[in-house]
């Protein structure tokens, strides 16, 4: 390495060697898929959008972000802080800030033309879509440019970079769609686009030097006498009754506000469509289903640092030493953990829970939610539509609380290779699966009627499995200590009960005619967690005592 | 003194192909304070972390308090005190959240120690801790170590790149600590002037091995530095047993001795040269003499 810049592109490419394997591989894939098509000259009629959704785009989509995360540096900062996320390490390098800037941008925005370019040529595209070559890629680089320009910037208040990069991501993206719309031809969205990357470069060009010379304003000043007056306020005076509830505070406080602020920060732009579509009813129920899968959604990003073991913004998975020397045993700290989420899950929904009716009533669109459900009432009964009613909210915060912890017995672990391996395997697997389902849509009622005959077998494996893997989880749990053999039967004793209640609502509101009561019963086995949130204390304890 | 409060025997752990220590081995006896000593990477830190029980002993054992810390880390570590050399404190706490947050682990919490060690430390109840110095820090991770009065106190580098003002709060800290009840202090420090004013027993790592363990005056009393004028100049110094390590050029080559001397007094004699300077061994080079390279290999017998 002679100079910065080769030393720069040595950096990414040693760090990220894995992720940019992955992605040559799959490009290798793409390549060979498209050369065999040729080759037996079929004709490529790829029509099916979801398959090519999920073969192409979910695959290049996953890229984009993580691009965007590499060359951002966005893996090792806090995002939502005051500070600049660029490595504060790379500002005692005797090169200037220009080179700083430039350097990165220049390997990020080629990695994401390259992306487009090469999934435009190598891709099997649906015919009819002439896809184009140019502008897609130009884009791609200007929405890396100015990400990189927004998160090397310091700002006055913490939050305030992931509210400005959205608004300004979203303004380029609404430039380019009513671009589109309005079926503007290729040079006129290059023209569009390409001032984008020099205009960024300035700004990040001017974010490392500001971060370089230590020079951010700090508005929190402003707010201290906020935290002055709450510092007043008795229960902050409080000591905690016992270790397990001050750790549950510490949990609170590091991750548990985070769900309830995504959704309340995503209600209101929800809940305002209501008055935009208020004459539409099947709209109006639309948006109040995705009112009511908001939570559980936006758990699945929330979990990922709720699963982690260290710090957000560090580069390592272990255990800090301060979490570790706590008094507590393994298990208390995931009794810790699980409490804050309960509370967070609590807390997201009383907030739904309470916009809606707001924003129906405002709205003038409460007749679309009497009436629904006055059908289901017609359809079902009173006991059974009130029970149906439940159950599905019962089931939406479930979900929503199974979220945020169903990935803890990874992210405890505190392996580097275990978490970044179940990330790769769930995209992959999704990537692979997701195409099968209009594929046995398509093949008819035969394909169908054979999964629906092995259903039971299917589930059956499934339960055993987890049978299995529960018993080997209790037994570790019983050898090494970590629970007591009353804490362990009062546990199972529970999901038994879970599992009875859920088993004699589903054989009480489903027709056991089309649903047979043993698949019934396959199911709630199924639906109740067990094994991943028993397994958390010892990915905590592997962790911990390494 | 006869009680001991860390026992590690045997205990060898390995990284991949690197032995971090090997077969060590070592007993520390109840109100001593020990100087754990060695190298960067000389394995320290990894012998701290057994003791708190994050690493779990590959072979061999660690009892602390006769307790396995892997097996129950609650016994053994509420009764520990610990300030990292990470210093890992959660930067988004107030410092008067640290307090409250730490005493709820620790009946014997003193809240009137713990107010009279802020006021002393001069640390801000309502600052964040992510926006105190390095060195203020390190006085708020040395608080809530010292606030409940731990019967075992460990401090991993505890001044590492500080300032000699927070480096003299640590110093009298452990001072206070011996001074209450005679409690039990472990630190580790490769700075070695530190470790030879509170330490009464000093373990040399070197490599994953413990090259010397024994109280500091007897490890003092042993070892003698003896300079020496050879009638002619000379390339490398002749080697004598119980000469741990030769530095000098030309004619005026400097020993540090194990033992006594009377070996050595035999050879110079036997070579003609004379002993110009001699004294005790400070244990800065006791240490190089033990863990370090040798500044000039001596040559074969």
């Amino acid at each position: 390495m002679r100079s910065p810049a080769a030393a720069i592109a040595w950096e990414f490419r040693r760090r990220h060697r894995w992720g940019l394997i992955a992605f040559a591989c799959y490009l290798l894939v793409l390549a060979t898929s498209k050369l065999l098509l040729l080759e037996r000259g079929q004709s490529v009629t790829f029509d099916d959008e979801q398959s090519f959704a999920f073969a192409v785009v979910v695959p290049v989509g996953t890229t984009f972000m993580y691009f965007l995360a590499v060359f951002t540096f966005g893996f090792a900062g806090d995002l939502a802080g005051r500070r600049s996320i660029y490595p504060a390490r790379m500002f005692t390098l005797p090169v200037t800030s220009g080179a700083l800037a430039g350097w990165p941008m220049l390997y990020g925005t080629s990695a994401m033309a390259v992306l487009w370019l090469a999934t435009r040529f190598l891709a099997v595209w649906p015919s009819g879509l002439d896809a184009p070559w140019i502008w897609p890629a130009l884009l791609a680089a200007a929405i890396l440019a100015w990400t990189q320009a927004m998160a090397w910037m310091p700002y006055a208040l913490p939050g305030l970079r992931v509210i400005i990069t959205v608004l300004l991501l979203t303004s380029i993206d609404v430039v380019a769609f009513l671009a589109i719309y309005y079926e503007a031809s290729e040079p006129v969205m290059v023209a569009l686009l390409a001032p984008h990357v020099p205009l960024a470069y300035f700004a990040a060009r001017f974010a490392v030097a500001s971060a370089r010379r230590g020079d951010a304003p700090d508005w929190l000043q402003i707010f201290a006498w906020l935290g002055r007056i709450t510092d007043l306020l008795p229960r902050r005076r409080d000591h905690f009754p016992s270790p397990a509830r001050a750790q549950a505070w510490f949990e609170w406080r590091r991750h548990g506000r985070s769900l309830p602020a995504l959704v309340c920060i995503l209600l209101p732009f929800e809940l305002s469509l209501l008055f935009l579509f208020r004459d539409t009813p099947v709209l109006v129920a639309e948006i109040l289903i995705a009112v009511l899968f908001t939570p559980p959604f936006m758990a699945i990003f929330v979990a990922a640092t709720v699963s982690r073991s260290s710090p957000d913004g560090s580069d390592s998975h272990e255990l800090t030493p301060f979490i570790a020397a706590r008094p507590l045993t393994s298990a208390s700290l995931i009794a810790a953990k699980l409490k804050a989420t309960i509370r967070s899950t609590l807390a997201s929904w009383l907030l739904v829970l309470v916009a809606i009716p707001l924003a129906l009533r405002l709205s003038g669109t409460s007749s679309v939610g009497v009436d629904g459900a006055r059908r289901l009432i017609e359809i079902a009964g009173t006991p059974r539509a009130v029970a149906i009613g439940l159950l599905s909210l019962v089931a939406l915060v479930l979900c929503t609380w199974k979220q945020l912890v169903q990935s803890l017995y990874i992210g405890m672990s505190g392996r580097a290779w275990l978490v970044k391996g179940s990330v790769f395997v769930t995209l992959s697997l999704l990537t692979l699966s997701v195409p099968l389902v209009p594929w046995v849509i398509r093949n008819g009622r035969e394909a169908i009627a054979t999964l629906w005959n092995a259903l039971p077998w299917i589930l059956a494996v499934l339960v055993c499995i987890k049978i299995s893997a529960a018993a080997w989880v209790a037994i570790r749990l019983h050898d090494i200590r970590l629970l007591s053999d009353r804490t362990l039967v009062i546990g199972a004793l529970c999901w038994d009960a879970a599992v009875l209640a859920l088993y004699g609502l589903l054989v009480w509101l489903l027709p056991t005619m089309i649903f047979p009561s043993y698949l019934l019963a396959l199911v709630a086995i199924l639906a109740i967690p067990l094994v991943r949130i028993s397994a958390a204390p010892l990915a905590l304890s592997w962790n911990r005592h390494r | 003194m006869s009680e001991s409060v860390i026992n590690v025997s045997e205990l060898t752990r390995r990284f991949g192909a690197k032995t971090a220590l090997a077969s060590v081995s070592l007993s520390m006896p109840r109100g001593a304070v020990y100087g754990l000593v060695g190298a960067n990477g000389a394995g320290k830190t990894t012998l701290i972390k057994h003791v708190l029980g994050l690493l779990r002993a590959e072979s061999g054992s660690v009892r602390v308090f006769g307790l396995d810390p892997v097996a129950d880390p609650v016994s053994v570590l509420s009764r520990i005190g610990y300030l990292s050399e990470e210093n890992d404190l959660p930067g988004w706490m107030r410092v008067n959240e640290l307090i409250r947050y730490s005493r709820s682990f620790y009946p014997a919490w003193d809240d009137v120690y713990a107010e009279e060690l802020r006021q002393t430390f001069a640390l801000d109840p309502t600052t964040k801790i992510r926006n105190l110095s390095r060195g203020q820090k390190a006085r708020a991770g040395l608080l809530i170590a010292l606030a409940y009065r731990p019967e075992l106190l460990v401090l991993d580098e505890p001044s590492s790149g500080l300032d000699p003002i927070v480096r003299r709060d640590i110093l009298g800290a452990i001072i206070r600590t011996i001074a209450n009840e005679g409690r039990t202090v472990l630190f580790s420090s490769h700075l070695l002037e530190e470790v030879e004013q509170v330490a009464d027993h000093v373990t040399m790592i070197s490599r994953g091995r413990i090259a010397l363990s024994a109280p500091l005056d007897v490890i003092k009393e042993s070892h003698r530095c003896v300079t020496v004028r050879f009638p002619e100049p000379r390339l490398r110094p002749p080697a004598v047993a119980g000469v741990l390590r030769w530095e000098g050029q030309d004619q005026e080559w400097t020993a540090v001795a194990r033992g006594g001397s009377g070996e050595l007094e035999a050879a110079i004699v036997g070579w003609k040269a004379r002993i110009v300077a001699e004294r005790f061994a400070s244990l800065d080079e006791v240490f190089v003499a033990h863990a370090g390279e040798a500044a000039a290999p001596a040559e074969d017998v």
